[in-house]
């Protein structure tokens, strides 16, 4: 903690920041510090082990060894971190008037992710895929977007690299939050609402029923098949795989080094759940210390949705990543292909599965997860906008939240705990949310997990 | 062209602000006590605001029961198609919706509180949407709009409206001879709500479709029920469903017992409940939420009497319900008989809403020396 004078005045200080020299050169692999190998994902049909020649109808053969590599560090090419500079590296902060507020020991920081263009860290990835792709010599990139926030933030880094970009936009998403396909607009991308009639899996969907409000698993099929049927285009994706993880390790390794300027080390890490991305983040590099036994006793948690709550109470096996069952199966918790997740604000969340790092990491007691309420959730986010300022995404307000019950825990026993959270995006096109906590229309959904354990078991069962 | 019968309780609520438990039959009372009628003026709250809707017409009740408030809000579509006798009852109320049935009707808009839905209710059943303008005493029935103003709207709104299942509740007359105020459950009407963007488990629907929620919680409901375990399924749409949906045939307003999928009983009282759970080891209660204030047991349910429960264990009391539904109770309300048994079920409980979906709601207990 620095302190420092001026015109007689006790300043404390509120932002660490690095110069742009200090963006990493490498992305931390936290798949070489694994005990032991991560479960194989296995091709649909088979049920064998997918080899590259499996994914290189959609991905970049870089991506690909990438997404299997147990090389612990991989380099981040120059032209990458150019880019990077346009915000990287991100600022930590300390929360002193959150701790303030809740009257804590503990010392609060956040990494702030909702500088970067498209306001949240999902740019980390999208940058070195389109990146990737150009090298390919690809000429469009396919994708899908629930809320929007990854279909702008892949709709710039394409611009940047001359590639052409389709978005499937959820339709329901599409017409509830124009803003974000006014981004992508802005950025050149071709947002088009899910279902459309330009796939036949959108086709299939339309002709059952013309006014379905869509659905990320329709428009995860229709990316894919748009990629799958153009020799020009691949599809990229915005979380849970290895290699999405991988490009934001650049947030947790900053931060390791803005906590070091001031001589400090987590003790907790926090960070939201959905397809694991920003948690993987900020996470691994702590992780990878905390297996290397380095620092043995840091506390990693992720923070999940109760109505969603994939790593606390999911089964953690062998699932398919999409709800058709086309993608391969991967080793993870889930809570079942087939369950789709309720509607609750924080899109970006309703997952059913999760990254087959973060999960195993969880399952190795490496990490731990926690799920919470909606409208808890927003209380917390509230807290947090009327100390620190910031408005949250509704995702980042779960990390938020835990953060604030880990510092009133500390406020209990006295400890002087040093708690970091990623803050992952901002809450600015998500005001439609906070008027429905305003206006006390959230539903608190949850999962009834012990009607169906009782029953039936963890599922899924596959194999 | 909408054609609504509109019915006025004129005496409604006047029992209420002097301290009697409903009007009917007490007018006189109320009266020497110094109530006055205002139920007239309620419903001319609603009517006011209908003044610039082309596309209805009433059909009214002469005087008090409809056209005097009518007039007063200058409204001109109306035609007056029943006379009732110098001082309202109850038959008058049953005779004018007798005669709107008749008619052909799109809907009956009714001033007045439990009594009148109930009396409307016993005519036309749910063949007619009702809809309350509340003015009673008693409202635990859920066929009220939360004011007049909404009453307004929805029926101003009534060609893109959907139509939702409401309890028509009142107080059970042979409970409160022998001395208790207990209201029950009589039937279940169909009442307009304004289509909005509903979230509802999967997707945005844009529109209430209450019947496919209710199948999936039906189908959630099969997915989980174990073998050998005895089910108490109380009353309403909600669980009529899933019992329908086991392929078995349920007493609407009753309570129903499920074992290993067929029917052990049907419209049990409590002691057959008492009798059939005696020696039983793994007993579930599923219940939904009855009338407007969201009770889940102690209204509607009163078969499943504290000893049954306290059997089944607070933990196996599963409560269902479509959301739609949930998004107009704020609470959940626990009546058993049994203080300490409602305390049990603690501050929230989980409620199935979809299909492997629940929304956790808040639970109240009804005040100590509170009446219903």
């Amino acid at each position: 903690m620095y302190i420092f004078v001026q015109n007689n005045y006790w300043y404390m200080q509120t932002k660490i920041l690095l110069d742009e020299e200090q963006i990493p050169k490498r992305w931390y692999n936290v798949q070489a510090d694994l005990p032991s190998p991560l479960d194989p994902p296995l091709h649909p049909a088979t049920h064998k082990p997918v080899g590259p020649d499996d994914l290189k109808a959609i991905f970049p053969m870089e991506l690909i060894r990438q997404e299997v590599t147990t090389d612990r560090y991989i380099d981040i090419p120059e032209e990458v971190r150019d880019v990077l500079r346009l915000w990287r590296p991100s600022p930590l902060y300390r929360a002193h008037r959150l701790e303030k507020f809740l009257k804590t020991p503990a010392k609060i920081y956040y990494k702030w992710e909702g500088v970067s263009p498209a306001g949240s860290h999902k740019t980390n990835t999208s940058v070195p895929q389109a990146y990737y792709n150009m090298k390919a010599g690809i000429e469009r990139i396919a994708t899908e977007t629930g809320a929007g926030q990854w279909g702008s933030a892949l709709a710039f880094a394409t611009m940047l690299y001359d590639l052409e970009c389709t978005i499937y936009m959820v339709r329901s998403s599409y017409t509830q939050k124009p803003y974000r396909k006014s981004m992508m607009q802005v950025w050149g991308g071709e947002c088009i609402p899910s279902p459309s009639t330009k796939t036949k899996s959108g086709q299939a969907v339309l002709e059952k029923d013309p006014e379905t409000p869509g659905a990320l698993g329709i428009a995860i099929s229709e990316a894919v098949e748009d990629a799958a049927t153009h020799a020009n285009t691949n599809y990229a994706l915005g979380s849970v795989l290895n290699h999405v993880c991988l490009h934001q390790t650049i947030i947790g390794q900053e931060c390791r080094e803005q906590l070091a300027s001031v001589e400090e080390y987590p003790d907790v890490v926090i960070g939201c759940v959905g397809g694991g991305s920003n948690f993987a983040g900020i996470a691994f590099p702590f992780a990878g210390d905390k297996m290397t036994g380095k620092h043995k006793d840091v506390d990693i948690i992720g923070v999940e949705p109760a109505s969603c709550p994939t790593l606390t109470k999911g089964a953690y096996t062998y699932d398919f990543g999409d709800v058709a069952g086309l993608t391969p199966l991967m080793k993870m918790f889930t809570l079942g292909h087939d369950f789709v997740p309720p509607s609750i604000h924080a899109g970006g969340l309703r997952y059913h599965g999760d990254s087959p790092i973060v999960s195993r990491l969880v399952h190795d007691g490496v990490m731990r997860a926690v799920a919470y309420h909606q409208s808890e959730v927003f209380d917390a986010a509230q807290t947090f906008s009327r100390t620190e300022g910031i408005i949250v995404a509704p995702e980042t307000s779960h990390a938020v939240k835990c953060a604030i019950d880990e510092a009133l825990k500390c406020k209990k026993t006295g400890e002087e705990k040093t708690i970091m959270f990623n803050c992952s995006g901002h809450g600015n096109f998500d005001m439609s949310a906070y008027d429905a906590y305003y206006a006390g229309k959230l539903v608190d959904y949850e999962y009834p997990d012990e009607l169906i354990n009782e029953a039936i078991g963890r599922i899924p069962k596959i194999q | 062209m909408k054609r609504i019968g509109l019915i006025i309780n004129p005496v409604a609520g006047m029992g209420g602000s002097v301290g009697l438990k409903g009007t009917d039959g007490n007018v006189e009372e109320a009266e020497r006590r110094g109530a006055v009628p205002h139920a007239g003026e309620r419903a001319g709250q609603t009517l006011d605001l209908l003044k610039q809707q082309k596309e209805i017409c009433f059909l009214a009740c002469a005087g008090a029961m409809g056209e005097a408030a009518l007039a007063a809000s200058g409204l001109k579509n109306y035609r007056v198609v029943y006379t009732p006798g110098n001082e309202t009852s109850p038959a008058d109320t049953r005779a004018a919706a007798q005669v709107f049935r008749e008619q052909g009707i799109d809907l009956i808009m009714f001033c007045g509180g439990d009594g009148t839905a109930r009396d409307i209710f016993s005519v036309v059943g749910p063949d007619i949407p009702i809809l309350g303008i509340p003015a009673g005493v008693k409202m635990y029935s859920g066929v009220f709009a939360v004011n007049p103003a909404a009453a307004a709207e929805l029926v101003a709104g009534l060609n893109k409206a959907a139509l939702r299942d409401s309890e028509v509740m009142d107080v059970d007359e042979e409970a409160y001879r022998a001395g208790t105020l207990d209201t029950r459950l009589y039937g279940i009407a169909r009442t307009p709500v304004i289509r909005g963007m509903v979230a509802v488990s999967k997707q945005v629907y844009e529109q209430p479709d209450e019947e496919r929620i209710k199948l999936e919680i039906a189908q959630f409901m099969q997915e989980v029920m174990l073998p050998g375990a005895l089910y108490i399924i109380g009353a309403g749409t909600t669980t009529e469903t899933i019992v329908r949906y086991l392929g078995l045939k349920k007493t609407l307003l009753g309570v129903d017992v499920v074992k290993n999928h067929r029917l052990v009983a049907r419209d049990a009282d409590e002691k057959a409940l008492l009798r059939l759970t005696e020696k039983e080891r793994d007993i579930r209660i599923i219940v939904s939420p009855i009338g407007a204030q969201g009770f889940i047991l102690g209204r509607g349910n009163q078969q499943i009497s504290p000893v049954v429960i306290r059997r089944a264990g607070t933990g196996h009391v599963i409560v269902v319900a479509t959301p739609h539904k949930l998004q107009e109770i704020p609470e959940l309300l626990v009546d058993s008989g049994d203080p300490s048994l409602d305390r049990e079920f603690g501050e929230s409980i989980q409620v199935i809403c979809g299909y492997r979906l629940a929304q956790r709601k808040p639970i109240r207990q009804q005040e100590p020396g509170g009446s219903s």
